[in-house]
C-alpha cells in the first residue's frame, strides 16, 4: 500500500518535471493584458525570431507584487501591462531596467516613454463616450463631466471600480480638476448608472448598441471592435472636452519594460524592438484597433488620427503617484 | 496553522489607518453582502432540499430511484462553471430572456446575472444537494409513528408536516445548511465571475489590486474570525438539539404509490430543478466543446493544462494522505495534548477560503524561504493547507472504525509498532485512505483562487483556464476544460453517495 503511494508519487514527480521548468532560451513575459490583445503580437514575434515566449497572465498590480517578492530570482524577462501608471510604479520600485534600443527616440515620442526608457509605450487608447445614435444628440455633450448630470439618470453604463481604465480616468480628472469636483462627478455617475455597472468595456458597448442605455464610458477600440462585427450597430464614439480651455480626452498607454533581473537581456530587447517595429505595431493597430505609438505607423483608417484631437495634459508617468489616492476616492464614493 | 499565524500578525500589526479605512468603507458592505447572500441561498436551499427529499422518500413513482441519484449531480459542477454558464443564459437578449419574452411580452426583462439575485440563484443551485442529501437520509430513517400519533390526535397533513416532521429532522437540516453556508462564504469562483462583493472575493481583490497585502490580511482576519464563531456556534447548536430514538417501536416510512397526475407534477418539478442545476449547463458545455473542437481550438496546449492539473492534484493528494497518516493516527490512538493540538491545528484549514489560504502561504513563504516563491511547491503547500482537513476527516473516521484490539494482538505477538502499522493497520484501512486520496484529488482539480494567485510561469491549470476565458466571456474556449472537470468529478460524487447510503 505504502509502496503504491510512494511509487505513484515518484512516477508523477518525474514525469511532470519537464513540464514544470522552462528552457533557458524561453523568454518569460508577465502580462497584465487580456491574452487575446497581446497573443497575436507574441505569436508574430515567435514566428519571426524563433525565440519561444512563455506568458503568465494576471492582474497588473498582482504582477508587480509578484516581481517584488521574487526579487533577483524572478523568471520574468519582460513586463507588459495595459496601464502606464503600473509600469511607472514598477520603475519606481526598481523592478525594470532602462532599455537601450537604437532609434528609440525617433520611433516612440517621449511622452509615451519613461524618462529613462525603463518602460516604453506600445499602444494607446483613449477614454471616450460611446452613445446610441438613435437616442443621443452628440451636440448635447461637451464634457465627460456632463454624464454626472441628473438628466442621465438610468441612461448610462459605467465600468466597475476595479477597472484600470476608470482608475486612470479618475486620476487624470483629479489632477486637472481637483478631488472635490472628481468626487461629485463620481457620485453623479453612480446615481445615474444604477445597476449598469460592468466589468468589461465590451459589455458596456453591447448595452449601448442594444439601446438599454443611451451612453457609456469605454476605451475607444471596443467601439471599433463591435462595429467590425456588427457594422450596422447604432453606436458611435464621442470625444469630449475638446474646447480651447477644456482638458482633452484621457489617454492611457499599454507598454512594456525589461525586468531589472532578466538573464536573457538580448532576447528581451529583441522582443521590445519587435513590438515597436512597424510589424509588431500593426498587430495592435489592425487587430486591436488601438493607436500604434510608433509615430511612423498609421492607426486603422476608421480611427480619428491621434494628432487630430486634444489629449489631457497629465503625463503618463504621473499616473502612478495619483493612483493610491484615486482608489481611496473611488472607494469613498462607494462605486462598486 | 502556522500560515494562519502569519496572516494574523500581519493584520494585527497593520497601520490603524488601514483598519479604519476598511471599517468605514468596505467591512459593513461586505458583511451585509456575505450574510444576505448566505441567507438567500439558505432559504432557497431549505425550500428545494426539503421538498425534493420529501418527494423522493415519501412517494413511489416512475423514475423516482433514478431521480434519487440524479439530484446530487449538481455537486459535480464547480461554482465558477455554473456561474459562467448562467452569465450566458441570463444575459440581456440571451436564451432565457427570449423564452421568457414569448410568455410575458417583449418588454419583459430578466434579472441580470451580475446582481444579488444572480449570485443567490447560482450558488443555491450549486449547493442545494447538501441540504437535500441530509434531509433525505433523515426522512428515510424517520420513525413514522410520530406522524401517525399526530394524525390520530386530529392534526391534518400540513400541520403534521410542519409541527412534527420538520422539527424532528431539524439537526440534519441545520447540518446541511451549515455546509452550504460555509461553501457560499468561502466561494471565490462564482462571486468573482458574477462580481458580487463578498469577503472572500474582497480578499482576492485587495491582493491583486493593491501594492501591499496588509489590507487583504485584515479582511482575512475578520473573515476567519467570523468562520470560527460560526463553526463553534454550529457545534454548540448541534449539541443542544439531539433527538434520540428511545423506544423500540420504530417503523420505516413506506413510499406512497402516486397516480399519473402527481407523477407528472413531481417529474416536471424535478426536471426543472435538475435541468437548471445540471442538465442545461452541461448541455451548453457539451455544445460549446463541440463547437470549439470543430473550430480547432482544442490544441496541444489544452493537453498541457490537463497534465498540469492532473499531476499537481495527484501530487497533492498523495502528500495529503502521507501527512494525514500520522495525524489521523495521533488523533485516534494517542490522545495527548500535543496530538490534539496538531490535529485541531490542521483542521483550521477548513475555515480558510482559497484566497486566504493562498495569502497565508504566501506570507509564510516570503518570511521564511523566499527562494520557493514562484515554484510549484508553494502552490502545493497552499493546496495542502486547504485540503488536508478533508483528507484527515475521512482517514480519521476510517481509523476509528478499526478496533485497536487487532493492533494490540499484533503487538502482543512481538511485532514492533512500525511493523504493526504497515502490516496490520494500513492494509485494513486502505479503502478509506484511498477515498480520502480521491477526495483531495478532485478538490485540487477544481481549486481556483490559490492556483490563480500562486501558479508558476507556464503552469496554468484547467480551473485557471476556465476562469481566464470565462472572464473574457469566451464561452467556447472555457467549455472543454469545464466539461472535463465535471466528467472527472461525477464518479467521485456518486461514489460518496454510495458510501453515504450504506
Amino acid at each position: 500500500m505504502q509502496r503504491a503511494f510512494f511509487l505513484s508519487f515518484v512516477v508523477v514527480a518525474t514525469l511532470s518535471l519537464p513540464s514544470w521548468g522552462y528552457a533557458d532560451d524561453t523568454l518569460v513575459v508577465y502580462s497584465g493584458r487580456a491574452e487575446r490583445l497581446i497573443q497575436p503580437a507574441l505569436d508574430a514575434f515567435q514566428a519571426e525570431s524563433g525565440i519561444r515566449v512563455q506568458m503568465l497572465t494576471a492582474d497588473s498590480t498582482a504582477l508587480i507584487n509578484r516581481l517584488r517578492m521574487e526579487g533577483a530570482r524572478t523568471p520574468a524577462d519582460v513586463l507588459i501591462t495595459n496601464d502606464a501608471g503600473t509600469l511607472e510604479r514598477a520603475r519606481e520600485l526598481q523592478l525594470l531596467q532602462p532599455t537601450a534600443i537604437p532609434d528609440l527616440e525617433e520611433t516612440i515620442p517621449s511622452r509615451f516613454r519613461a524618462p529613462d526608457n525603463s518602460w516604453i509605450g506600445l499602444s494607446g487608447r483613449i477614454w471616450v463616450i460611446v452613445y446610441n445614435t438613435t437616442m443621443v444628440n452628440p451636440g448635447d455633450i461637451s464634457s465627460i463631466l456632463d454624464l454626472a448630470n441628473p438628466g442621465w439618470k438610468g441612461k448610462i453604463a459605467i465600468p466597475s471600480a476595479g477597472s484600470i481604465y476608470l482608475q486612470t480616468g479618475v486620476s487624470v480628472i483629479r489632477a486637472l480638476k481637483g478631488d472635490e469636483i472628481t468626487a461629485g462627478f463620481l457620485r453623479g455617475l453612480k446615481d445615474n448608472a444604477r445597476a449598469f455597472v460592468y466589468g468589461k468595456n465590451r459589455q458596456i458597448v453591447a448595452a449601448v448598441a442594444r439601446g438599454e442605455v443611451a451612453a457609456g464610458l469605454v476605451n475607444h477600440y471596443y467601439i471599433n471592435r463591435h462595429l467590425a462585427k456588427h457594422p450596422s450597430a447604432p453606436i458611435a464614439p464621442l470625444l469630449t472636452d475638446q474646447g480651447d480651455q477644456d482638458m482633452g480626452v484621457v489617454l492611457n498607454a499599454a507598454g512594456a519594460g525589461i525586468t531589472a533581473h532578466t538573464k536573457r537581456l538580448t532576447q528581451a530587447r529583441a522582443l521590445i524592438r519587435f513590438l515597436i517595429s512597424p510589424k509588431g505595431q500593426r498587430t495592435f493597430a489592425d487587430v486591436n484597433k488601438e493607436y500604434p505609438l510608433n509615430s511612423h505607423v498609421k492607426a486603422a483608417p476608421e480611427l480619428l488620427p491621434l494628432q487630430s484631437f486634444q489629449v489631457a495634459s497629465v503625463p503618463l508617468s504621473r499616473l502612478a503617484q495619483l493612483r493610491d489616492l484615486t482608489m481611496t476616492v473611488i472607494e469613498d464614493v462607494g462605486l462598486r | 496553522m502556522l500560515p494562519l499565524l502569519y496572516v494574523t500578525i500581519s493584520a494585527v500589526t497593520a497601520d490603524p489607518a488601514i483598519w479604519r479605512r476598511l471599517w468605514t468603507t468596505r467591512v459593513p458592505e461586505l458583511f451585509f453582502n456575505t450574510i444576505s447572500l448566505s441567507l438567500g441561498v439558505a432559504v432557497i436551499n431549505l425550500a428545494l432540499g426539503i421538498s425534493l427529499a420529501w418527494i423522493i422518500t415519501r412517494y413511489a413513482f416512475i423514475g423516482s430511484r433514478v431521480w434519487d441519484w440524479l439530484l446530487i449531480l449538481p455537486l459535480s459542477i464547480p461554482s465558477y462553471v455554473l456561474a459562467y454558464t448562467y452569465t450566458y443564459l441570463l444575459k440581456r437578449g440571451g436564451t432565457l430572456e427570449h423564452a421568457w419574452q414569448t410568455f410575458a411580452g417583449s418588454e419583459a426583462t430578466f434579472f441580470s446575472p451580475f446582481s444579488f439575485a444572480g449570485a443567490v440563484l447560482v450558488l443555491a443551485l450549486n449547493t442545494f444537494p447538501f441540504v437535500y442529501l441530509l434531509a433525505r437520509s433523515a426522512f428515510k430513517n424517520f420513525n413514522v409513528s410520530f406522524e401517525e400519533v399526530a394524525r390520530t390526535t386530529g392534526a391534518n397533513r400540513v400541520t403534521t408536516f410542519f409541527r412534527v416532521s420538520l422539527p424532528l429532522i431539524r439537526p440534519s437540516l441545520i447540518a446541511g445548511l451549515f455546509l452550504a453556508i460555509l461553501y457560499v462564504a468561502s466561494d471565490f469562483g462564482a462571486v468573482s465571475l458574477l462580481r458580487f462583493q463578498t469577503f472572500t472575493y474582497a480578499v482576492y481583490q485587495q491582493m491583486t489590486g493593491r501594492f501591499d497585502n496588509t489590507a487583504a490580511a485584515c479582511l482575512s482576519l475578520v473573515l476567519v474570525a467570523c468562520a470560527f464563531v460560526f463553526l463553534f456556534g454550529e457545534r454548540w447548536f448541534r449539541q443542544r438539539s439531539r433527538f434520540y430514538q428511545t423506544t423500540g417501536r420504530y417503523r420505516k416510512p413506506v413510499p406512497q404509490p402516486s397516480g399519473p397526475l402527481t407523477t407528472f407534477l413531481f417529474t416536471s418539478y424535478l426536471l426543472l430543478v435538475f435541468g437548471a442545476a445540471f442538465g442545461l449547463p452541461v448541455l451548453l458545455l457539451v455544445q460549446w466543446t463541440v463547437t470549439a473542437a470543430s473550430a480547432g481550438d482544442v490544441s496541444h496546449q489544452f493537453f498541457g493544462y490537463v497534465w498540469n492539473s492532473v499531476s499537481l492534484s495527484g501530487l497533492t493528494a498523495t502528500a495529503a494522505v502521507l501527512c494525514g497518516i500520522p495525524l489521523a493516527y495521533l488523533a485516534c490512538r494517542r490522545r495527548t495534548w500535543a496530538g490534539t493540538f496538531c490535529v485541531q491545528g490542521a483542521y483550521t484549514g477548513y475555515v480558510l477560503p482559497g484566497p486566504v489560504a493562498a495569502l497565508a502561504v504566501l506570507a509564510l513563504v516570503s518570511q521564511t524561504v523566499p527562494q520557493l516563491y514562484g515554484t510549484i511547491l508553494v502552490l502545493l503547500l497552499a493546496y495542502l493547507v486547504h485540503f488536508l482537513p478533508a483528507a484527515l476527516q475521512g482517514m480519521e473516521s476510517t481509523l476509528q472504525q478499526l478496533t485497536p484490539n487487532l493492533e494490540e494482538a499484533a503487538r502482543s505477538l512481538g511485532s514492533r509498532s512500525l511493523r504493526t502499522f504497515f502490516q496490520v493497520t494500513l492494509p485494513l484501512v486502505r479503502g478509506g485512505f484511498l477515498s480520502a486520496w480521491i477526495l483531495v484529488f478532485v478538490q485540487c482539480m477544481k481549486e481556483l483562487p490559490a492556483s490563480l494567485l500562486l501558479r508558476p510561469v507556464g503552469f496554468d491549470t484547467l480551473a485557471v483556464r476556465i476562469w481566464l476565458e470565462a472572464s473574457e466571456e469566451l464561452y467556447q474556449l472555457a467549455a472543454p476544460p469545464a466539461l472535463l472537470i465535471v466528467v472527472i468529478t461525477i464518479p467521485v460524487v456518486l461514489l460518496l453517495m454510495r458510501k453515504d447510503q450504506t
